[in-house]
């Protein structure tokens, strides 16, 4: 590494940093070998043959309290559990820090009294734009405890500013805000000791938590109502993996059906399978969001992310004030929701490029700073590179709305704690009925913030759960039945690819009048076909090794989780945030200011049930409807006999 | 898929892309000391083992990426097909 650092010092120090220079530095081929080093030998492009993977050395792991996964959530979690001198393991299915979602986040936001940040004005915008199912009992914790987990993870590193790279000359020095390219390696190598990903084990490492990486935890076991651990395997080589635990905190991200353009691969619903079929009731499924990929290169996650990945965490806040408390919901309602639905049902024009969005010219804000556009500002965080990034809506269908899906825990709950003794959910996409309710009007950065938080608060409730808890181990049964399940598709002599299934069920899923301009007959139509998929396809699919069987058992999390949302969607007859139905395209708070979950029964049906939310979290029920909703969707206002508003929405400069 | 080997020879063993591969795409060859790109067909494109790469062993291809399930058109100005063709020829 230090050689070819010292080589693009060398390149930078010689030729400066002219336009065309940084142009055939940029990544994918390192072009500046071939005019600097000539090759003396030819390049190898071949793969060795796969190897076999070694076992790990330790496959039996006991614990107070076992974190399942290792992202932004289960990193908190994990801490807070050390902090408390309870022994933690912690196993995640790729590498902590790089796994799931938590390397993608841009920025980070919390919320700061000594920074002006008024806290009703916070309240108010977040009750209106998340169209009155946000938990505001649990906005009042982040309110409570945010700053505190801002200042957390500033002291573990994951927080670190520096040049971004825009500033530092490794961006595209074409003057071109479409031209992608950049000396993305160079970049990451001059800031390497900033890394935030890296920091995530020094922490564990630090505190002396032990982790298993590359396992995939199948199921969690409970005995009598109560928590005893849980199994999986190590996937490289097929190892199973039993951990002992008094408590366990699932915080396993949520997912998405095949990732385009938007990193999100690596989480498969596999902690909404194992609590649904525990028995724990799934709320939030019918709001779907969906990330922006770019119409020139859909399929390409890294054009579309890689400086979010690279650049420091944009530190942001101070946008949301009394006086633009409710616009600020609104727009976040025309832009994130509203140009979805629009777009996706009229289409672009074909050489429509206005949709693509300038980052440099987004209104944004930074921690302390206005939403102004003064250039004398300064500004942290991939907004400063004039990339467009986006243009498109469809990268992650089966993107569950941020923080309103997962398991539901009660309206009293503030910890994640579910009905089972000792079992905790945290995280986005696991723990249900967040305070962003039916969209996410909170701005960017809540997330990261938000799931730390809450990954903290379930940490220390499991540590101390744990601390008078009796250890029921994982009995050997039912360590033989998961075993059986697991290694169930290599067993299977004709069958089905799961790349296959995968592709299927994202065909089904995918188009706009299943998931972004709903009906009942698409909602319906879609269901039989998943439901042929969870019969037909599921119990065949087939594996060859364990990475197949990796694949197999996430498309079954996948295939649940498609009829969940598909059932969830035909259950909510109403309009709210991410959640548009063109046959009931209304707001209709008499019959929907509720939570629609989704619990197994015992003939293995789906129970659905309607769970009102509590009455303080509604709003003021008198004001008029123009008044309560800001932004209508396509024949709201006439369905409801009400005057037709100019047309609204627009990513992208068309507010 | 569209993580792809740049050059074998420039691997270091340093098993970095192993590390952050969240998709199980890698293995490791602990004789020959290289990685292996085992599963290319579950690459998503994150370009963490890219930026990763010490050796800078790897590189991103273009031809084979999945396309985002979408009703939309693409959008084809000029400015656009020329960055992506700029990508695409790297």
């Amino acid at each position: 590494m230090a050689r070819t650092i010292s080589r693009r010092d060398f390149l930078r120090g010689v030729a400066g940093l002219s336009a065309a220079t940084a142009v055939t530095a940029v990544a994918g081929i390192p072009a500046a070998n071939a005019e600097t080093e000539p090759e003396l030998v030819e390049r190898v492009t071949t793969e060795l043959p796969i190897p076999e993977a070694a076992a790990p050395a330790k496959t039996e792991y006991e614990c107070d309290v076992l974190v399942i996964g290792g992202g932004f959530a289960g990193l908190n979690a994990a801490a807070a559990v050390a902090d408390q001198g309870s022994r933690v393991v912690m196993i995640d299915k790729g590498h902590p820090g790089y796994s799931g979602l938590s390397p993608w986040p841009s920025s980070h936001r919390w919320a700061d009294k000594d920074m002006g940040d008024d806290y009703d004005a916070l309240r108010s915008c977040i009750r209106h734009g998340s169209e009155y199912l946000g938990n505001m009992d649990l906005y009042e914790v982040w309110l409570e405890e945010s700053k505190g987990t801002y200042e957390r993870l500033k002291g573990w590193g994951i927080l670190d500013q520096y040049e971004t790279a825009a500033e530092s000359g490794y961006y595209n020095q074409s003057g071109d805000p479409t031209d992608c390219s950049g000396d993305y390696q160079g970049y990451h190598e001059k800031f390497i000791q900033h890394d935030r990903r890296t920091k995530f084990t020094a922490v564990l490492k630090e505190k002396g938590i032990e982790y298993a990486d590359y396992t995939m935890i199948t199921n969690v076991i409970v005995e009598n109502n109560k928590v005893c651990g849980a199994v999986g395997f190590h996937v490289p080589s097929g190892t199973i993996i039993t951990c002992h635990a008094k408590a366990v905190v699932m915080a396993m991200g949520g997912g998405c059906y095949k990732p385009t353009g938007f990193p999100t691969g690596g989480v498969t619903f596999d902690g909404e399978y194992i609590a649904y079929n525990l028995g724990l009731p799934i709320a939030g499924k019918e709001f779907d969001d969906f990330h922006m990929t770019l119409s020139w290169a859909p399929g390409n996650a890294f054009l579309n992310n890689n400086w979010t990945y690279l650049d420091p965490l944009w530190l942001c806040g101070g946008d949301i004030t009394p006086e633009t408390a409710v616009s600020y919901a609104t727009t976040k309602g025309k832009v994130m929701v509203l140009d979805r639905v629009t777009k996706s049902m009229s289409g672009l024009a074909r050489s429509d490029g206005t949709a693509v969005e300038d980052m440099s010219k987004q209104d944004v804000t930074r921690r302390g700073g206005s939403s102004s556009e003064n250039p004398e500002e300064v500004r942290f965080g991939k907004r400063n590179d004039t990339m467009y990034k986006g243009d498109i809506y469809g990268a992650a269908v089966g993107f569950g709305a941020h923080l309103s899906n997962g398991v539901f825990c009660g309206l009293d709950d503030l910890e994640g704690r579910t009905s089972i003794e000792g079992l905790w959910v945290s995280g986005d996409g696991m723990q249900a009925c967040g305070p962003t309710g039916a969209a996410y009007p909170t701005g960017v950065g809540f997330t990261s913030n938000y799931v730390s938080t809450m990954g903290n608060r379930a940490g220390r409730a499991a540590a101390e759960y744990a601390a008078s808890a009796v250890l029921t181990p994982v009995s050997s049964d039912r360590i033989a039945e998961e075993t059986e399940k697991i290694q169930a598709p290599l067993n299977v002599e004709k069958g089905f690819d799961p790349t296959w299934a995968r592709d299927q069920l994202q065909n089904i899923m995918s188009p706009y009048w299943v998931y972004i301009a709903k009906n009942e007959t698409t909602l319906k139509s879609a269901l039989t076909q998943v439901e042929y998929l969870r019969d037909r396809v599921v119990p065949k699919l087939q594996a060859a090794d364990y990475h197949d069987v990796r694949m197999c058992l996430e498309m079954q999390h996948k295939v649940l989780n498609a009829e969940l949302r598909l059932r969830a969607s035909l259950a909510r007859e109403e309009t709210r945030g991410l959640h548009f139905r063109t046959d009931f395209p209304y707001r209709d708070d008499e019959n929907f200011l509720c939570y629609i979950t989704l619990t197994k029964n015992a003939d293995g049906g789906i129970d659905i049930d309607k769970v009102p939310v509590k009455d303080e979290w509604k709003g003021d029920l008198s004001e008029d409807y123009k008044t309560r909703y800001t932004y209508y969707f396509p024949k709201e206002l006439e369905t409801l006999g009400l005057p037709a508003e100019e047309e609204t929405g627009g990513w992208g400069g068309k507010k | 898929m569209s993580v792809a080997r740049y050059d074998l020879n420039k691997c270091i063993g340093c098993k970095s892309c192993i590390t952050v591969c969240p998709m199980d795409v890698f293995r490791f060859d602990e004789k020959a000391r290289k990685s292996v790109i085992a599963y290319p067909e579950n690459c998503q494109s994150c370009g963490q083992c890219f930026v990763n790469c010490l050796g800078r062993s790897l590189t991103i291809v273009n031809d084979m990426y999945g396309y985002a399930q979408t009703s939309y058109r693409a959008a084809t100005t000029v400015a656009m097909n020329r960055t992506a063709q700029k990508v695409i020829d790297r």
